[in-house]
């Protein structure tokens, strides 16, 4: 699956670009992927010391009702409350994708690994044949929730679901996010790859799932 | 039937799991996925972190050996 986060302002704020919010807080839910995608938009944009961030609940529903309340200057959002937020004239100052990447314990063998990406890509393309089907579900993660409950599945910007089939991680993607993560102080030491990718189960999964999936077809 | 158990997942990161799930994907092959959801109570707040030591759920049910597996 590959996540959307945005950088959302409110609709009376004075921030058009991520280069304004240097020096403004922007809240963020530290130990999350959507943090990280947060620090990620606004380093591309100011100096690494201009970036000033608070800490924020990850409950989506707290962070925009903080947001809109004006507790901070910008949050970063995913879906549905990205819908949400430009329903309620909110701006986007900066969207960007990352993968969910799964963390596997020791237990996970091959063949269950293999059968759960099997699952997986014929999921994702049953979703990507007809996305607009599909958008409920971001609706009904939050029941009795109003501002959702009043989105329709024609409220979503499909280009922002988005997915990909499930396959191994790339090294110098790990490396790069290992590094990155070392250089804001998250991470200690160097990157291994032994000690953070089992690639014998990681390759026989994708093997035997490929191999499924060429049976299938 | 292989047994998986993961933590739980919601449309934002897990669209595929949930779909897969509901329309019997897994069960097709020979999979029990099982999604653990946190008890209520258990849930720490990312509001009390910082971002040098971040307060998050994610793996916490892995940690306890209640899920093999969760999306970070």
């Amino acid at each position: 699956m590959i996540v959307c986060g945005a950088l959302v302002v409110r609709p009376d704020s004075t921030i058009y670009t991520p280069q304004e919010l240097a020096g403004k807080r922007v809240a963020l839910d530290y130990g999350n992927g959507t943090a990280y995608a947060g620090l990620l938009m606004l380093e591309g944009a100011m100096p690494r010391e201009a970036v000033l961030t608070c800490a924020a609940t990850a409950d989506p529903v707290e962070r925009f009702a903080a947001l809109m309340h004006g507790d901070f200057e910008a949050t970063v959002l995913q879906e549905p409350y990205i819908t949400v937020a430009v329903k309620a004239g909110c701006r986007l100052v900066s969207t960007t994708f990352f993968h969910g990447t799964w963390v596997a314990d020791p237990s996970v063998g091959s063949e269950a690994y293999a059968a759960f990406v099997r699952a997986l890509t014929r999921a994702v393309r049953r979703i990507n044949a007809d996305k607009r089907r599909y958008v409920s579900y971001f609706i009904r993660d939050f029941p009795g929730v109003p501002e959702i409950e009043a989105l329709g599945p024609d409220d979503f910007d499909l280009s922002r679901i988005q997915l990909k089939e499930p396959g191994p991680i790339p090294e110098h993607e790990a490396r790069w996010a290992w590094e990155w993560m070392a250089g804001w102080g998250l991470m200690d030491g160097a990157f291994d790859v032994p000690t953070q990718i089992n690639r014998k189960v990681e390759r026989e999964a994708h093997e035997l799932a490929g191999r499924l999936n060429v049976e299938a077809r | 039937m292989m047994t998986l158990t993961i933590e739980r997942v919601r449309a934002f990161n897990g669209l595929d799991v949930l779909v897969a799930r509901d329309e019997g994907l897994f069960a097709a092959e020979g999979l029990d996925l099982r999604i653990a959801n946190p008890v209520p109570g258990d849930i720490r707040s990312s509001a009390d972190g910082t971002l040098a030591e971040p307060v998050t759920n994610q793996g916490r049910l892995q940690d306890r050996g209640q899920a093999a597996m969760f999306q970070g």
